[in-house]
């Protein structure tokens, strides 16, 4: 298989592990039904709206909602977050709750134990797969997926690179109810 | 018995290379040190402050061993792991930036020492007496004249010698002890910095012991094209000051415009006002493509390597004048000036002249036979607008953007008449070209960004050297207590993620009384935005080190002077001597001064050693989100972290709780995030309970007006007792302090890590 080239060249992977690339979103539900502690960290790009209007954020809160997954809010995301009705059970930048997440005696943001799946969603793509390779490198205890419309290579899963947002768009709601329908 | 002998041997020698029989102060534990003298300091740094690695490839390809994969757990075929391979890169990038400024600091000394003597006294002015506080607490040397700084930069050489050595395969085998080594170049950089500054000051007669600088012109529209053009890039100003010597000299320095890009930009206009500012790097291939110099000189460091291809485009002349970049050129150093002119003219030759005062000649004439000749026109809205049609926004553009961004839906926005988004995307523009060089249409895509971004002028402040002895008295008792709420300093490269949030920064701590300084690329955008009544950040704000100043130190070698003046409120305001005393130095700043860097458009590895030798004295550095690319930050985990120092007064450990300060290198996804985090690394142990609430008044409504819901969530570690919560906020912190079961506790009088660790320092020696 040849290798899968991320939508920003900076972040071409050198090295030999990358993302297992996934479009299927019953696929994607599956892995986050299976994970006993997933956590859904959220960040400032999702303060952007589609061309229909609808604010990224209210993805992620349905598919926060629909799995009931624990939310880690960065940057200044917590605030649209919290007008929106929901209170994230954490609130860290992508750096401190990697940081975080290496230690595998954490006790994750529900103090239950660490988390077993990371899912991130609306992180600039340079950091956000900056912050994957450490995951990556450091915490082999964990796996993480990515829902942004741009293929991570430091990911364990990551979605293709959408050439139309709708197509994304529709990964995203095929996700939500594939996420509702239980087992 | 041998041993002792050698150490004893060596210490002598240290002692006679620092001129320890002068006694301007007893002299400390570690004059000179070398690779382990500090190693424990940076251990215990390190213990709180953990290396967090992001590798930016997963393998390692330093030898004929590799490519080696150092993913899930393997090491490479010499045994490093992947921790140790990001450190080892740190520690390389850490000593490229080291080398840079001190190489940089030797050719200038060797130029200055040539034209004025090794015996030329060093005189920073009235005002300050502590001249050189970097090299006084490191070297442990009271440098007097130029012939002085050349003992430290010898020093700072041999150690750079012994660090490189040290990446070399199959040596280092611990990534914390790569960090000690990387902290150990980058406290060097400092050194190399200040050398290079003060000699300069001294030499060519910069600004000293004032604050009120000119202020001068910058952008391109200030350059008044219709004389000959000359560009100086770069950093190292002998090639600069040497031209205006000659423009002086020949009374051509109005009939010939000068202009800078990066930070010879800035020393050429500490050495002459009438020279303009083009930018910083990022503006530096719109300015070569546009063609409005004529002669471009190029010096070292952030330049670009394809100047001459670029130059030759549009028929600008090109000398380079350090060996630093000689870009093949043949070598015409020993050439008659009229022979070098005649074929730069005639044939469109470039050449490398390592001659300062050739150089200028030939440039001067140069640029006056050919300005005539050449047209210099910018394309109008209307041709801009016609270009544009050729792109399809097929996306390619945004796919080598290294930031990010997509210059495809501007174009497309300009075919149609509208240059508003193109007009925000070039204040994203790194300037790196690489769109250009994709596009499949081949759109001139910076020469539409040249015409949206129009012809604006802003000021700058010229950049002032060392902040005065006296500025430190004033600011001392208020700085420690935390009644200013700190001092942000503003540094290096500026271009990531958006030029605008600089100002937006500087404006935002200026006007709540916080010191604002600012060296390099950093300076000069802080003044490219202007308020409503159309002024620069350097008109709104007093250029005084002191609550509510908007400070132009200099350029990139000018950081020494804020890690200096770090050093200079231990050593002047609190008394405690400095002299090899480095571990005394930075255990202060750690704990007493609320101060913080800000790299925020970081990009070169001058940036990562400016940035690490600050971390190494106590100062926490705030990144950009690209910045994640460096490899490696320093964080803590506040919650889970021994916060426990030693309270000097009380010779007992206490357990602090808070994480005071939570970060030495961090990264921050936004300007938003950024805001309320910078205010709160400010936060120190030792703030008196007045202080301590005006920084949480601040870190709360930074928090509200950027993040927006609620109290921060870690405000509870911040607040010792009552009165430590700001009046404003009194009613809704206590609330949320009752809620979570919070419960007070006593403020340090003396808080030191000195005590905490093992290390030859004792405990007396951070009492003042």
């Amino acid at each position: 298989m040849s290798a899968v080239l991320p939508r920003h060249r900076v972040n071409v992977l050198t090295g030999t592990k990358s993302a297992r690339l996934i479009e299927d979103a019953a696929e994607y539900a599956d892995f986050i039904k299976k994970a006993k502690r997933p956590l859904l960290v959220i960040g400032p790009l999702l303060l952007a709206s589609t061309a229909d209007g609808k604010l990224l954020l209210e993805y992620a809160l349905d598919i926060a909602k629909a799995a009931g997954i624990p939310i880690c809010a960065t940057a200044q995301t917590k605030g649209k977050v919290v007008e929106l009705g929901v209170k994230p059970d954490s609130v860290y930048d992508v750096v401190e709750i990697a940081n975080a997440l290496k230690d595998p005696e954490w006790q994750g943001v529900k103090k239950e134990g660490n988390h077993d799946l990371v899912i991130l969603f609306g992180i600039r793509s340079d950091l956000g797969n900056q912050s994957l390779s450490t995951l990556k490198h450091f915490a082999p205890h964990l796996k993480t997926m990515t829902l942004c419309k741009h293929y991570f290579p430091h990911a364990n899963y990551s979605l293709p690179n959408f050439k139309k947002d709708a197509k994304w768009q529709e990964f995203l709601e095929s996700l939500i109810a594939n996420l509702k329908k239980g087992d | 018995m041998a041993e002792l002998k050698e150490i004893t041997r060596k210490l002598e020698e240290i002692h006679r290379k620092i001129k320890a029989e002068i006694p301007w102060e007893p002299v400390g534990p570690t004059p000179m040190p070398e690779i382990p003298d500090l190693r424990q300091w940076d251990m215990r740094l390190l213990k709180t402050y953990a290396p967090f690695y992001a590798p930016f490839c997963d393998l390692c390809c330093f030898c004929t061993y590799g490519k080696c994969d150092l993913t899930e757990g393997r090491r490479g075929a010499c045994g490093i792991d992947i921790a140790t391979q990001q450190a080892r890169f740190v520690l390389l990038a850490c000593l490229m930036g080291c080398s840079a400024h001190a190489a940089h600091g030797g050719h200038i000394l060797e130029f200055l020492i040539e034209r004025h003597g090794p015996d030329k006294k060093i005189d920073l002015g009235t005002f300050i007496e502590l001249e050189a506080p970097n090299i006084r607490t490191v070297v442990g040397l009271k440098p007097e004249t130029l012939g002085d700084l050349q003992i430290a930069l010898e020093y700072v050489f041999k150690e750079i010698a012994h660090l490189l050595d040290s990446c070399h395969t199959g040596q280092e085998g611990s990534a914390l002890d790569y960090e000690s080594k990387a902290l150990h170049a980058s406290m060097l950089d400092h050194v190399g910095m200040e050398v290079a500054d003060i000699a300069q000051i001294v030499g060519f007669n910069y600004p000293t012991s004032v604050a009120d600088t000119p202020l001068v012109d910058m952008g391109w529209g200030a350059i008044d094209k219709s004389k000959p053009v000359i560009l100086v890039s770069g950093h190292n100003p002998a090639t600069s000051t040497v031209l205006i010597d000659y423009l002086r000299e020949h009374n051509l320095e109005d009939q010939v415009e000068v202009c800078g890009l990066c930070c010879t930009a800035l020393e050429t206009t500490r050495y002459s006002d009438k020279a303009k500012i083009v930018g910083p790097l990022s503006r530096a291939l719109f300015f070569m493509r546009a063609g409005i110099a004529d002669v471009i000189m190029t010096d070292e460091q952030c330049i670009r390597t394809d100047t001459p291809q670029e130059a030759a485009k549009v028929g600008s002349a090109v000398i380079a004048c350090l060996d630093k970049a000689m870009y093949g050129l043949e070598d015409a150093t020993d050439w008659d000036p009229d022979e070098i002119v005649r074929r730069m003219v005639d044939n469109k030759e470039q050449f490398a002249i390592l001659d300062s005062p050739k150089a200028a000649e030939v440039a001067v004439k140069v640029a006056m036979e050919i300005a005539p000749k050449r047209k210099k026109e910018w394309l109008s809205e209307e041709e801009a607008i016609e270009l544009a049609k050729k792109c399809t926004n097929c996306g390619i553009c945004e796919q080598v953007c290294p930031n990010l961004f997509s210059i495809g839906d501007g174009i497309t926005e300009v075919a149609k008449g509208n240059f508003d988004l193109i007009r925000q995307q070039f204040l994203q523009c790194i300037g790196c070209g690489k769109c250009e060089q994709e596009c499949p249409r081949d759109v001139p895509i910076f020469r539409l960004m040249q015409v949206a971004a129009g012809n604006e002028t802003w000021k700058c402040r010229a950049g002032r050297g060392p902040v005065m002895d006296t500025e430190i008295r004033n600011v001392g008792a208020p700085i420690t207590l935390g009644t200013i709420p700190g001092i942000i300093a503003l540094v290096g490269c500026s271009n990531y993620p958006d030029i605008d949030d600089i100002a937006d920064m500087v404006d935002e701590f200026a006007k709540r009384k916080y010191i604002v300084v600012l060296t390099g690329c950093a300076a000069m955008v802080a003044g490219m935005k202007k308020d409503k009544d159309g002024l620069t950040v350097y008109e709104k704000y007093p250029p005084d080190f002191d609550a509510g100043g908007v400070v132009n130190i200099g350029s990139c070698v000018s950081n020494a002077h804020i890690s200096g003046a770090a050093i200079k409120i231990a050593n002047i305001f609190a008394a405690l001597p400095l002299r090899g005393n480095y571990e005394v130095m930075a255990d202060y700043v750690l704990n007493r001064v609320g101060a913080c860097g800000v790299a925020w458009g970081a990009m070169s590895q001058k940036a990562a050693s400016i940035g690490t030798g600050f971390n190494r004295l106590g100062v926490p550095v705030v990144l950009g989100p690209h910045s994640s690319k460096y490899r490696r930050l320093y964080l803590s985990r506040k919650e889970e972290d021994d916060w426990r120092v030693m309270d000097a007064r009380k010779r007992e450990i206490v357990d602090t709780v808070e994480p005071a300060p939570e970060h030495l290198a961090y990264v921050c996804e936004t300007k938003e995030k950024a805001m309320p985090m910078i205010a709160k690394l400010c936060i120190r142990r030792n703030d008196t309970p007045q202080g301590r609430a005006v920084k949480l008044n601040h870190y709360i409504s930074l928090y509200k007006k950027y993040i927006g819901a609620g109290l921060p969530e870690d405000i509870h570690l911040f607040v010792r007792r009552d009165p430590d919560i700001p009046l404003v906020y009194k009613k809704e912190v206590r609330a949320h302090l009752q809620e979570i079961g919070w419960q007070p506790r006593e403020p340090i009088g003396l808080p030191t890590l000195i005590g905490t660790y093992a290390t030859k320092v004792p405990l007396d020696a951070v009492i003042h």
